[in-house]
C-alpha cells in the first residue's frame, strides 16, 4: 500500500487516530482518561494496544467514521472513539 | 447416549457457515426475549447421536453489554452441562489476533472445566490462494491445544474434523494440558494473543489489499455514494415490489382455501364467522410473510457480502444527529413498505440502545398500510389541480408532504429521545468491523428467511388472529353482521365519537378509527361499509364523492391525514414489536404515545386550518 506521508503540522503535539487523514499511520499511544474502562479493554482486545502501528484506509467525506488498519484486521471508528486513542508524536 | 459439542468464535469467523455444514438442515433456534441474541442447535449430519450448539461470536469473554452478558452467560451454562462433550473453537487465520485472544478465553474457561477444546483454522482456502501459510503446529504448541486447518467454505478439513470427533484419528495425540492457562488473567491473554499473532499470523497485507481497492469504490464520496442508492433502491424494490406477487398469491391461496371449507361449516353463523374472522385473521399475518422473507433474505446477503457494514458507515453521521446510527437506515428504510419486516431487520443492530431508538421510529415511517387512507383521503379533499405553471400536481405534493411528515416525525422523535433519556440506555460505540468482501452462502441464507417467517408465524400469529376476532364478534352482534352501525362496534363507535367531534368527524369516523387498528388500510373499507358503499377498497371513486358531498371540510381531512401518520393503528406492528423488544409495555407505551401525540396534531391541524378559513 502506498502511504502518502505529511509532515505533522505540530511535531511533537499528542495526536489523536481522528486526525490521520487517509493513507497516513501511527503508533498507537494510550487512550484518554474519558474513555471508560470497558471500551479501552474492547479496543485492545480487537488489537487497539499500546504500541501498536495502525494505518488509516478510508477517510470517507462529510466526517463520516474513518477506515483504520490494525494488524490484518480493518475497524471503522467515529470521531466519538478515535478522537480518544492517541497517537506517538512521532510518524511511522 | 447424547452427547453435544459447543461451537464457538469470534464474529466474522465463518461460525454460520460451519454449522450449516456439519448439520445440514436440522436446526433450532433458541432466541431470547428482547435481545438477538440466539442459540442455535442441530444434529450432526454424520455423526450419530451428536447435537452442535452454536452460540453467539462475542469479541470476548469480559461483556460490555447486557447482550454479550446474556451471550457468555449461555456458553458458561453450556460448558458446565455434563452431555458436552467437545467445544470446538473457529479461528479466522487471515485475521488471527483478533481471534486468538477469544480463543484463549475459551480453552482457559474449558481447562477449568475439564473439556476438551479443538481449535479450527478457518479460511486456510483463501489463505492459500494468496500463497500465504500459517504454522499450524507451532500454534498448536503454544495453545497447548489441537489446531485443524479447515475450510467452512470448500469442506475441506471436515472428514478430518469428523474422525477425530469419532475419536477413530488413531494418530491424534491425546488433548495436551502441559502448560495449563486455567489461572492466566485476561491482560496476560491479550499480550500473549498479540505475540502468538506477530509470530504466527500470515505476513504480508496481500488480503488487506484486495479489500482496501474494494472500499476505495465502495466508500467513495461519488462512486460510493452512487452505489449506496443502487443497492438501498433495490432492497426497497424487493420488499414493496418482488414480494408484492407472493403477497398476492397467499391472498388469493386463502381464498381459494375459504371457498373450499366454508360450504363445509354448518349454520350461518359457523360460514360468516369461518370466512371473516378465521380466514380474514390468518390472512392479516399470513400475508406478511414473503415480505419478511425477502428483507431478511436480501439483509442476510448484504451481511455476508460485507456490504452492510459499509452500508451503516455510509449512513452513520447524518443518523447520529438523531440519535441513531447507520445500521438504523435499513430498518427504516424497510419500514416505508411495512413496519414488520422493518422491526425484524433491527436485529442486525448490536447497540440496545439505539436498536431501540430504531423500534420508536419504524412505526412512524410512511408505510404502505397507509397509502389506501392517503390516497382516498386526498382524493376527497385536496382539489386535483397544479401549480407553477402545471409543474407541481397540488395531489402529487399533498402526498409527499405526508410521507416526508411521517419521516421527520420518526426523526424528530428519537432525536428528542436520544437526548432526554441519555443515562437510562447502555450503549456500544462506533467501532465496527469491516468484514471482508465475499459471496453469500445461499442456503443457509434461505433458511435463516424461513426461520424468521416461523418465528413471526407461531409468536405474533396467535395475538394477531385473537385481535381479529374479536373486532369481528363485535362487529357481527347482535345482529347477525346485517348492519355495522347497529352492532356492538357500531355503538362502541358512538361511545367514542364525541373524541372525535372536536376533529369535525362524526361517529362513523370513530368506527372506521377503530377498525383500522387491524391494518390501517381497513379504515377504507369500513368506512365505505359504514356509507353503504360495497367493496369500497377497491374502488374508491365513490366513497370519494360520498365524502365531497357530506359537510366534512378540509380541515377534517388533514386532521384525519395527521392523525393516520402519527398513531399506532396496527396490531401486527404491536405483536411483533411485543416479541422482539421482549417488553410488553414498549408497543403500549408507544401505543398511547403515539395515540395521544397523533390526536393532538390533528387537533391543532383542524384548529388552524379552521382559523385560516378552510
Amino acid at each position: 500500500m502506498k502511504a502518502t506521508m505529511t509532515a505533522p503540522v505540530n511535531a511533537g503535539a499528542p495526536r489523536s487516530l481522528w486526525s490521520l487523514r487517509k493513507g497516513e499511520g501511527g503508533v498507537i499511544a494510550g487512550f484518554d482518561d474519558i474513555l471508560a474502562d470497558h471500551y479501552r479493554v474492547r479496543l485492545m482486545e480487537m488489537g487497539f494496544h499500546p504500541g501498536e502501528t495502525v494505518s488509516c484506509l478510508q477517510a470517507p467525506a462529510f466526517g463520516s467514521p474513518k477506515v483504520f488498519r490494525v494488524s490484518n484486521t480493518i475497524f471503522s471508528l467515529d470521531d466519538e472513539v478515535a478522537s480518544h486513542i492517541k497517537l506517538e508524536s512521532h510518524d511511522t | 447416549m447424547t452427547r453435544k459439542i459447543i461451537l464457538i468464535g469470534s464474529p466474522n469467523c465463518g461460525k454460520s457457515l460451519l454449522f450449516n455444514r456439519l448439520t445440514g438442515l436440522s436446526q433450532k433456534v433458541a432466541n431470547f426475549p428482547g435481545i438477538t441474541v440466539e442459540v442455535t442447535s442441530g444434529h450432526f449430519a454424520d455423526l450419530e447421536n451428536t447435537t452442535l450448539v452454536d452460540y453467539p461470536g462475542t469479541y470476548s469473554l469480559q461483556p460490555i453489554s447486557g447482550e454479550e452478558q446474556v451471550a457468555v452467560e449461555q456458553f458458561q451454562q453450556g460448558l458446565e452441562d455434563p452431555e458436552v462433550s467437545h467445544v470446538l473453537c473457529l479461528i479466522d487465520v487471515t485475521r488471527l489476533e483478533k481471534s486468538l485472544y477469544f480463543t484463549l478465553q475459551v480453552i482457559r474457561e474449558c481447562e477449568r472445566r475439564g473439556k476438551p477444546v479443538l481449535v479450527l483454522a478457518n479460511m486456510m482456502d483463501i489463505l492459500a490462494g494468496h500463497g500465504l501459510e500459517v504454522d499450524l503446529e507451532g500454534l498448536s504448541r503454544e495453545l497447548s491445544a489441537p489446531v485443524l486447518p479447515i475450510s467452512a467454505r470448500t469442506g475441506k478439513g471436515v472428514p478430518e474434523l469428523l474422525c477425530r470427533l469419532r475419536g477413530e484419528d488413531a494418530a491424534a495425540d491425546p488433548w495436551p494440558h502441559d502448560e495449563g492457562i486455567a489461572h492466566t488473567p485476561d491482560v496476560l491473554l491479550r499480550g500473549n494473543a498479540h505475540q502468538l499473532a506477530r509470530k504466527y499470523g500470515p505476513r504480508g497485507d496481500l488480503l488487506v489489499r484486495t479489500q482496501t481497492r474494494l472500499d476505495g469504490f465502495f466508500l467513495h464520496s461519488a462512486f460510493g455514494g452512487l452505489a449506496f442508492f443502487v443497492i438501498m433502491y433495490l432492497l426497497f424494490q424487493s420488499i414493496f415490489t418482488w414480494a408484492a406477487p407472493a403477497m398476492d398469491a397467499v391472498e388469493a391461496g386463502l381464498g381459494w382455501l375459504a371457498e373450499l371449507v366454508v360450504p363445509l361449516v354448518p349454520g350461518q353463523l359457523g360460514k360468516d364467522f369461518t370466512a371473516d374472522a378465521l380466514f380474514s385473521g390468518m390472512g392479516a399475518f399470513l400475508v406478511f410473510v414473503p415480505q419478511i422473507f425477502v428483507l431478511t433474505f436480501v439483509i442476510g446477503m448484504l451481511e455476508d457480502s460485507g456490504y452492510m457494514a459499509r452500508a451503516a458507515l455510509i449512513c452513520h453521521k447524518p443518523l447520529r444527529f438523531f440519535g441513531l446510527t447507520g445500521k438504523s437506515f435499513i430498518p427504516m428504510l424497510s419500514g416505508v413498505a411495512c413496519a414488520i419486516p422493518g422491526i425484524y431487520a433491527a436485529r442486525s443492530i448490536d447497540s440496545p440502545r439505539k436498536r431501540l431508538l430504531t423500534y420508536l421510529a419504524i412505526p412512524l415511517m410512511p408505510c404502505s398500510a397507509r397509502l389506501p387512507v392517503y390516497t382516498l383521503l386526498i382524493a376527497a379533499f385536496i382539489p386535483n389541480t397544479t401549480a407553477f405553471g402545471g409543474l407541481v400536481g397540488v395531489q402529487g405534493a399533498a402526498m409527499f408532504g405526508i410521507y416526508f411528515f411521517g419521516m421527520f416525525c420518526a426523526l424528530l422523535v428519537t432525536a428528542l429521545v436520544s437526548r432526554s433519556r441519555a443515562d437510562h440506555f447502555t450503549d456500544l460505540p462506533f467501532v465496527l468491523e469491516m468484514p471482508p468482501y465475499r459471496v453469500p452462502a445461499w442456503a443457509p441464507l434461505v433458511r435463516k428467511a424461513w426461520q424468521r417467517c416461523k418465528h413471526f408465524i407461531t409468536k405474533a400469529g396467535g395475538i394477531i388472529l385473537a385481535v381479529t376476532v374479536v373486532v369481528w364478534f363485535l362487529g357481527y352482534f347482535p345482529n347477525g353482521g346485517a348492519d355495522l352501525s347497529a352492532s356492538w362496534l357500531g355503538q362502541l363507535g358512538r361511545f367514542v365519537g364525541p373524541l372525535f367531534e372536536p376533529l369535525g368527524l362524526d361517529w362513523r369516523y370513530g368506527v372506521a378509527i377503530l377498525t383500522s387498528f387491524l391494518a390501517r388500510e381497513v379504515f377504507v373499507g369500513t368506512l365505505g361499509a359504514m356509507f353503504g358503499i360495497e367493496s369500497a377498497e377497491e374502488n374508491m371513486v365513490p366513497l370519494v364523492s360520498h365524502i365531497q358531498a357530506s359537510e366534512l371540510g378540509l380541515a377534517s381531512g388533514l386532521a384525519l391525514l395527521v392523525f393516520f401518520a402519527i398513531a399506532l393503528m396496527c396490531v401486527s406492528t404491536m405483536a411483533i414489536l411485543s416479541r422482539e423488544a421482549g417488553s410488553r409495555r414498549l408497543p403500549l407505551q408507544m401505543f398511547a404515545a403515539y395515540g395521544v401525540a397523533g390526536y393532538l396534531g390533528a387537533l391543532a391541524i383542524y384548529q388552524l386550518v379552521s382559523f385560516l378559513g378552510g
